[in-house]
């Protein structure tokens, strides 16, 4: 299989997962929203019969207020789109979801009603968080990671391998919110809540973004750099026994070359998938760090469109992450295959 | 495989296991751990999962303080919760109309503040002639000679649960008492009850009679910034009862607690709720369901993966497909909504959702480890003989998987009890269980770390941890020893 060809199933694989999740997320709302709006509409046709209905009772007669009951009653049903059946709802929501069309929220959030408008401010915010601190953690761990390979079984290596395995087990918003408590509450040099200030523009604006992103980057890195350099220390202490790095040291390269020139290099591909991979699983834990945070991105914006039952805001923004991940996976495909040869004859994709 | 084999293979691997230091570690901790789960009913309170939502049930204890071991660590010492049942308790009759039941306190030397409140109840009364209903005092001797008097015949009910330090009329008369002594003023008990001072300083109050207090200080003072008087103190509860033929008082089950400003072993939450037996029965759910989800998962991917590699072709195509869409799936966004849709979320619907976003990794390795077994000779073998597709997977291929099966299994808990912990955080629990997710959950709600409650963000993430490391070091123990050529990624 060609390379331009991989990457063409790879995309249809991605959008055929996008339609499925989409009606996924779709049949779920729908019928979370026929309830309600079945409660909307009896409580409209309560107050219409209060008044109008009463009215026409009084002057028309019983005949024709059963009529403009019915009447009414239908027009209610069209409104609330109770009339349809409820896969022909779920293929109507999944339509309008893919050609982005979300709606709007109850209440405004972020100073509006309209869902795309609300998640265009937020997902920068997350991107820029969890991007920040990946590159960071990345940088880290391969460093770390090529160091304690190349000492493998000092105690430098060891005592890395202790603190990724201890890592591992910790939930990164639980780690958050230690964080909280000994950096922010104890000894105060980070703010207690990530909430951007408003109010600021310009310098001022971006040093208190700065400011405010501190500490969840700085959990972020903690929870996930030990286990990158341990990854990375695994790659590299097989990548170091392989026949040409011997004959590269054979022929004298110096170590540092061999290292980063030679060993590096092979052990890129996997290394770049963890990194894109890395990237899409941050935005999982996202939901819940950005709630301890207080940080003003999509994550803390999903959870407060579930408190307050915002369902075209949450169909929107589950839609969003979807694309966004499977994005991720498409990318990872495609540079998995520019770098690993072998994916483009068609090996790994049986794989 | 002969029964022999099987014995040879398990004697040799408990050799090689016994060498591997971690995974020895992480055995004695998961043995350490089940010990906790199974023996919580008897270690803690049983039956603490229906007494968990009932505020009612953890009203004898104080609210959001720390472990009393937290006393070590601090200068300014804080009091234990200390109670006294009917037997403990020194109850007398001076005359056939009276009785007169007696609570000693110590408030020790070093200790910060008195208890926040004292609390009694449980006063079990007959009403048969109510014109003539029993009444009660209660005062509190103080070991300078003075005497506070905080109820002054008041009218007992079988409902009368006292609490100094949580009624308004009892601050009252504990602000009456503070003002004469100091000031010498005699304030009326019905006004001061509507006192500013008395009103903003329900709870507070009570110090003020745990400290030093003398003619010329300033009541104010002494509310806000409470001097101690360290001694022995006593409580004394007088119920007068005129007619004890008809009217009858029994203390069978009275309880009279000092509610601490530190509690047990690991402190209280905002309901007063005991979190060391919280965290000990959350140890049971984490346990059941990091295990259940992995070993399902783990059995369904492998079942899935080597069908998939055993049938090929079209089916296989097919099969991989599914696998990819599930993978491709952001699942905890999913979870999310799912549970959010579903309502009433059960512990075995969370097993559910975790293992079908669970098993695809698996498969996916399992599949191309099968893709190479299913080339052997033997197989042809039993092919040519005559053996069914479902003989040869079950048979055939899937023993061969075992060991790494095993390893995966270890090696995934973490993440089901991580992903357990992270919906019961969110809310999404099932609400007749006691889980660490929900304890931090509340703690989330009621913005513990923000105010410092560390007693209560602590231990169950910690809880979290030690299940993980446990299931990581035997996981990678197993992995060294099992499948020594899996090692390189």
């Amino acid at each position: 299989m060609g390379y331009l060809k991989y990457l063409v199933f790879r995309i249809l694989n991605a959008i055929l997962v996008l339609l499925i999740v989409t009606f996924i997320i779709s049949a779920l709302f729908v019928k979370v929203a026929e309830q309600s709006n079945l409660a909307k509409m009896n409580d409209e046709m309560m107050q219409w019969d209060r008044t109008t209905g009463q009215n026409i009772l009084r002057t028309q007669g019983q005949d024709a207020y059963e009529k403009a009951k019915a009447e009414h009653e239908q027009f209610l049903r069209e409104k609330y789109e109770l009339n349809l059946p409820y896969w022909q709802k779920v293929y109507n929501k999944a339509l309008r979801t893919l050609r982005l069309d979300f709606g709007t929220t109850t209440t405004p959030i972020f100073g509006t009603n309209n869902v795309s408008d609300i998640i265009k401010v937020a997902v920068p915010r997350s991107i820029l968080l969890f991007t920040t601190a990946t590159i960071i953690v990345i940088i880290l761990g391969i460093f770390l990671g090529v160091r304690a390979a190349r000492h493998a079984g000092s105690a430098f290596d060891r005592g890395l391998s202790i603190f990724a395995l201890l890592t591992y087990s910790l939930p990164m918003w639980w780690t958050g919110m230690m964080f909280l408590l000994i950096f922010a509450f104890k000894l105060g040099w980070f703010p207690l809540s990530s909430m951007f200030d408003p109010q600021l523009t310009g310098w001022e604006h971006v040093k208190d973004v700065l400011y405010k992103l501190a500490l969840p980057v700085l959990t972020y890195v903690f929870v996930a750099f030990g286990g990158w350099a341990w990854t990375t220390r695994n790659i590299m202490i097989g990548t170091l026994q392989e026949d040409f790095i011997m004959a590269a040291k054979a022929k004298g390269v110096p170590e540092h070359k061999i290292i980063y020139g030679h060993a590096l290099r092979a052990a890129a591909p996997p290394i770049v998938t963890m990194i894109i991979f890395a990237l899409l699983g941050s935005l999982g834990g996202a939901i819940i760090s950005e709630l301890v945070f207080n940080y003003p991105g999509m994550g803390r914006l999903y959870w407060v469109a579930l408190q307050q039952n915002e369902t075209n805001l949450l169909i929107g923004l589950t839609y969003f992450f979807t694309v966004l991940y499977l994005a991720g996976v498409v990318i990872a495909d495609m540079v998995y295959g520019f770098l690993d040869p072998r994916v483009k004859v068609g090996a790994s994709s049986k794989m | 495989m002969r029964w022999v084999d099987v014995k040879e293979g398990f004697k040799e691997f408990l050799e090689e296991f016994k060498r591997e230091k971690t995974g020895i570690a992480g055995v004695l901790l998961l043995i350490l751990l089940v010990l906790v789960a199974l023996t919580a009913p008897y270690t803690t309170i049983p039956d603490l999962p229906d007494k968990w939502r009932s505020s009612a049930y953890w009203e004898d204890n104080p609210k959001n303080v720390p472990p009393t071991w937290y006393n070590m660590f601090t200068s300014q010492k804080l009091v234990p919760q200390v109670a006294y049942y009917s037997d403990e308790l020194s109850i007398t009759h001076p005359s056939s109309t009276e009785t007169l039941i007696e609570a000693p306190y110590s408030f020790s030397k070093g200790y910060y503040l008195g208890p926040q409140g004292i609390i009694i109840r449980n006063i079990n009364v007959t009403l048969n002639a109510p014109s003539k209903a029993p009444t009660y005092s209660l005062y509190l001797e103080r070991p300078d000679g003075k005497t506070v008097p905080l109820v002054n015949n008041k009218p007992l009910t079988s409902s009368t649960t006292i609490a100094v330090g949580r009624d308004a009329s009892i601050s009252a008369n504990i602000y009456v008492w503070l003002v004469n002594v100091t000031e010498g003023k005699e304030l009326d008990p019905f006004q001061a009850q509507m006192d500013p001072i008395v009103i903003m300083n329900i709870n507070t109050l009570v110090s003020a009679a745990f400290a030093k207090v003398e003619p010329g200080m300033k009541a104010e003072d002494i509310i806000n910034n409470p001097e101690p008087l360290w001694g022995d103190y006593k409580l004394v509860l007088k119920i007068d009862n005129p007619t004890p033929d008809q009217n009858k008082v029994i203390l069978d089950d009275i309880k009279v607690t000092f509610l601490g400003r530190s509690y047990g072993t690991m402190g209280t939450d905002y309901l007063g709720r005991d979190l060391w037996a919280g965290i000990i029965w959350g140890s049971r759910v984490s346990l059941t369901i990091g295990i259940l989800v992995s070993v399902l998962s783990t059995v369904i991917g492998l079942v899935y993966g080597v069908t998939s590699a055993y049938l090929g072709g079209n089916a296989d195509e097919f099969m991989m497909r599914i696998n990819e869409i599930f993978a491709s799936i952001p699942s905890l966004p999913i979870l999310i909504l799912i549970g959010a849709t579903v309502g009433h979320v059960t512990l075995m619907f969370i097993v559910l959702l975790l293992v079908i976003f669970g098993w695809m990794g698996i498969a996916r390795i399992a599949r191309s480890m099968a893709l190479q077994i299913k080339e052997q000779t033997y197989i042809e073998a039993a092919k040519a003989l005559g053996a069914g597709n479902g003989r040869i997977i079950f048979k055939h291929i899937l023993p061969q998987l075992l060991p790494y099966a095993f390893a995966v299994i270890a090696l995934s808990v973490p993440g089901a009890v991580i992903a357990e912990a992270s919906l019961s955080f969110l809310g999404i629990g099932d609400p007749t269980a006691v889980t660490w997710g929900q304890i931090l959950n509340a703690a989330q709600a009621q913005a513990a770390t923000t105010k410092g409650y560390w007693w209560w963000v602590l231990p169950p993430g910690l809880g979290i941890a030690v299940v993980g490391l446990t299931f990581v070091l035997i996981g990678t123990a197993l992995d060294k020893i099992l499948n020594p050529r899996l090692r390189k990624l």
